[in-house]
């Protein structure tokens, strides 16, 4: 019982250890103590304190920072900065900028993260099932994913210019009718931007859903063919159901990076034309960047982190209704 | 095996430099005049010379007049530049020399500067003032301090066009709205575009607002952008029903407010995909074989050929002649906590006060030089084609000696960018978002804003 034994030392790696032990296997001196809180306390506080100090000292300072900077009027740069109180956050919410920043977000969130599931999906399934050269496939649908957005923009830009390859192609196949300047109106900035972003990141979703499906369990599947389902019926009855879980956490991170968003649409359309692709991160870099007013994008920084932390909560609460 | 000590002299060589150096160096010091050898380095931040081959030369110049001070030039996109600087220069360790432009920089940067009078008038003497463009006296001077040396000067209002394209469709450059909108319905009917313009950004849109309200009202985009008129005056309604008449018209392209102008109206024009680009001055650096080489080859030609092109006025798009406005492109300051000042300046005014640093400037035909005694040596510049283009860069460089209206040194980085501000109004009324009304209310509740203050 060499791990019985090692729960009776006395180095702090030896807690965590015995409290994995089921309960009969426990040291009776140690459950006692667990029961007042001080082995669990003294024990553990050496393996936490590196990331305690980091996300204490670093992360929520520097929330708490700019909170402080946010009821502030300040050029990022002047040693007196003009105490506002609440001021920003009063204008921000009478800033139309702001508001159309909230419009975008959802719709690009709305958009991408339905075309990015139905296609990551589609995808899995397809390539669980018997086909020629699924490695080669697996791999075309990924590398988007791999590529920097840096990279991409000017790639991008050409490709929907007026000019570009993107209306050639239209041109070439009698489609010239459609060809427009996809990045150039306001009309078409922001769903090219939603484009761009599914291309890139649908290999992600794929991989996780095709990983999700992996863990489906081959009796139930096989069950549900005897009992005569067809392919759709196994997809909607029994495959989506299974990757539930896969879903939330997918629809987790898409919220999260829509509220992030900032190099597509900084890189490809400079938060335009006439703000039409502009986004929290981009506002927030204009701001801060471009007009100096620190004191405003902090305000909307911290505005941008209690969306997310709100979103996290009902996210989660979500999830713990539907026990995924 | 056993290693033979082959290396093993060198430290007891060295040790016994060490030991006899000093000895050395007291025994000459009495017989000649002692030698500086210690080198120092200064480190230079900008965004130009965009080139940094360019700043290379520059520095090679510098260094055979001064061959102990050794300088790192480090090149920072326009763009960036604020990002860059503001966190090196409140931290303290930002670089000994930093580049300023009038305007939005020289209001946030300049309380970093050194006052760069004094190091004026050591190297021109007191009658310093004289001997330097104006334009890099005023543009530089932030609270009674002159922040920094003005390096060279850019103007704009002109547009540039490619000399062989108008040749082959026997045209000629427009000099008022209507044949504008003729010279681009005749060129599109060959599949040639007429006038290009990156619209994403502020800058260049800018500028062709600030000439058409030159056409329509001389003076009143100085005068507005100064608080002696309103943004919401009739001459700037005009301009920007003018402006969106750009766009409806088939002058400006489709798509224009989807393209920076560099690189990629740069290089449509360039490669031949339009007629007619908006540039300034700093443009004539493409009128050299070598310069124009140089950005063909950034354009990604492959095998370059490089073509005429030539400087025109601005159309009278508004019922007058549209002056040029221009202010200083750079100057050199010095960082008000650098540990090498002395290294510093003396770099900056050898680029901006000396003969030899000026003509260098001048010669690279990108910035007209900040001396008033230096001209750029055209003969020596290799132009594509003297007979065409000699006549047109002279008589530019003639005009913007008359110009009196600046280009970015009276307005705000809020009244450019922000909320309202010439980029909002310039995208809303070409996108049809907002009406030139309502751009021009914009544009005055942003200047207010922004500070300034109308009479």
């Amino acid at each position: 019982m060499a791990t019985v034994r090692q729960g009776f030392g006395g180095s702090p790696g030896d807690a965590p250890l015995s409290s994995v032990l089921p309960h009969p296997y426990r040291p009776r001196g140690v459950l006692a103590r667990q029961r007042r809180g001080t082995v669990k306390l003294a024990s553990g506080l050496p393996w936490i304190l590196p990331a305690l100090v980091l996300c204490v000292g670093l992360i929520y300072y520097c929330i708490g920072y700019t909170g402080l900077i946010s009821t502030w009027k300040w050029d990022g740069i002047s040693p007196n900065p003009q105490h506002v109180g609440f001021g920003n956050y009063s204008q921000l919410f009478h800033d139309p900028l702001f508001w159309g920043a909230v419009r975008h977000t959802v719709i690009f969130f709305a958009v991408t993260f339905t075309v990015q599931t139905f296609l990551g999906l589609t995808f899995a399934v397809l390539l669980h099932s018997r086909i020629r050269l699924a490695v080669v496939y697996k791999v075309i649908v990924f590398i988007p994913v791999v590529l920097a957005p840096a990279i991409m923009a000017p790639v991008f830009q050409a490709m929907l210019a007026p000019g570009g390859q993107f209306n050639t192609l239209l041109r070439y196949v009698g489609l010239g009718t459609l060809a427009q300047p996809w990045i150039g109106q306001t009309s078409t900035a922001l769903p090219a931007l939603m484009a761009i972003t599914v291309w890139q990141f649908t290999g992600f979703t794929f991989v996780l859903y095709y990983a999700a499906m992996s863990q489906i369990d081959q009796s139930v599947l096989e069950a549900a063919r005897l009992d005569g389902a067809g392919n759709l019926r196994v997809i909607t009855s029994i495959v989506w159901p299974s990757v539930a879980g896969t879903t939330f956490a997918l629809a987790t991170l898409s919220v999260i990076g829509a509220l992030k968003t900032f190099d597509i649409p900084w890189l490809v359309t400079q938060a335009g034309p006439y703000y039409a692709t502009n986004f929290f991160g981009t506002y927030i870099y204009q701001e801060i960047i471009q007009l100096d007013n620190v004191g405003y994008g902090a305000a909307l920084s911290i505005v941008l982190l209690v969306i997310a932390v709100a979103f996290g909560v009902v996210l989660q609460m979500w999830r713990r209704r539907k026990a995924l | 095996m056993i290693r033979r000590p082959r290396f093993r002299a060198r430290p007891l060589a060295s040790a016994a430099l060490c030991l006899t150096m000093p000895l050395a160096a007291s025994s000459q010091a009495g017989a000649t005049p002692a030698h500086k050898a210690t080198t120092t380095t200064i480190n230079w931040w900008g965004w130009t010379p965009t080139d940094s081959a360019e700043a290379t030369a520059e520095i090679a110049a510098f260094n055979r007049v001064y061959p102990d001070i050794k300088v790192n030039f480090k090149l920072i996109t326009i763009a960036n530049y604020p990002t860059a600087m503001r966190p090196a220069l409140v931290s303290g360790e930002g670089p000994d020399l930093f580049e300023l432009q009038p305007g939005a920089y020289v209001t946030e940067f300049g309380s970093f500067a050194k006052d760069m009078a004094p190091v004026a008038a050591q190297a021109l003497g007191s009658n310093w003032r004289s001997k330097i463009a104006p334009s890099g006296i005023d543009g530089f001077t932030y609270n009674g301090k002159l922040t920094a040396l003005s390096v060279g000067s850019v103007y704009a209002g002109t547009l540039w066009v490619n000399e062989d394209l108008f040749k082959k469709y026997h045209l000629s450059p427009p000099t008022t709205l209507a044949q504008w909108m003729s010279v681009c319905k005749a060129f599109k009917s060959h599949g040639v575009g007429c006038f290009v313009q990156g619209n994403n950004t502020e800058g260049f849109l800018q500028d062709t607002l600030q000439s058409i309200t030159n056409s329509v009202q001389p003076g009143l985009w100085t005068a507005a952008s100064k608080g002696d008129a309103k943004w919401t005056s009739p001459g700037i309604v005009k301009a920007l029903t003018i402006w969106k008449g750009l766009f409806s018209d088939g002058i400006m392209e489709p798509g224009s407010l989807g393209i920076s102008q560099y690189p990629q109206a740069n290089n449509d024009f360039l490669t031949g995909k339009y007629a007619m680009i908006m540039m300034g001055t700093w443009y004539t650096a493409n009128v050299t074989k070598s310069g124009m080489t140089s950005a063909l080859q950034a354009a990604g030609v492959s095998h370059p050929k490089p073509f005429p092109i030539l400087p025109v006025p601005f159309p009278n798009v508004g019922g007058h002649p549209s002056a040029m406005y221009g202010d200083a492109d750079y100057g050199l300051a010095v960082y008000n906590k650098s540990k090498n000042t002395a290294a510093a300046e003396t770099f900056a005014k050898w680029l901006a006060t000396s003969v030899a640093g000026q003509q260098y400037v001048a010669n690279q035909l990108e910035d007209l030089p900040s001396l008033k005694s230096v001209t750029p040596n055209y003969a020596a510049a290799g132009i594509v084609s003297p007979s065409l283009q000699l006549g047109p860069i002279k008589r530019l460089a003639q005009t913007v000696g008359t110009v009196t209206e600046p280009r970015e040194s009276l307005l705000s980085s809020a009244m450019q960018n922000g909320t309202g501000g010439i980029l909002a109004a310039a995208q809303g009324v070409a996108t049809g978002s907002e009406t030139p009304q309502a751009a021009a209310k914009a544009l005055q509740a942003a200047a207010v804003a922004s500070g300034v203050r109308f009479k």
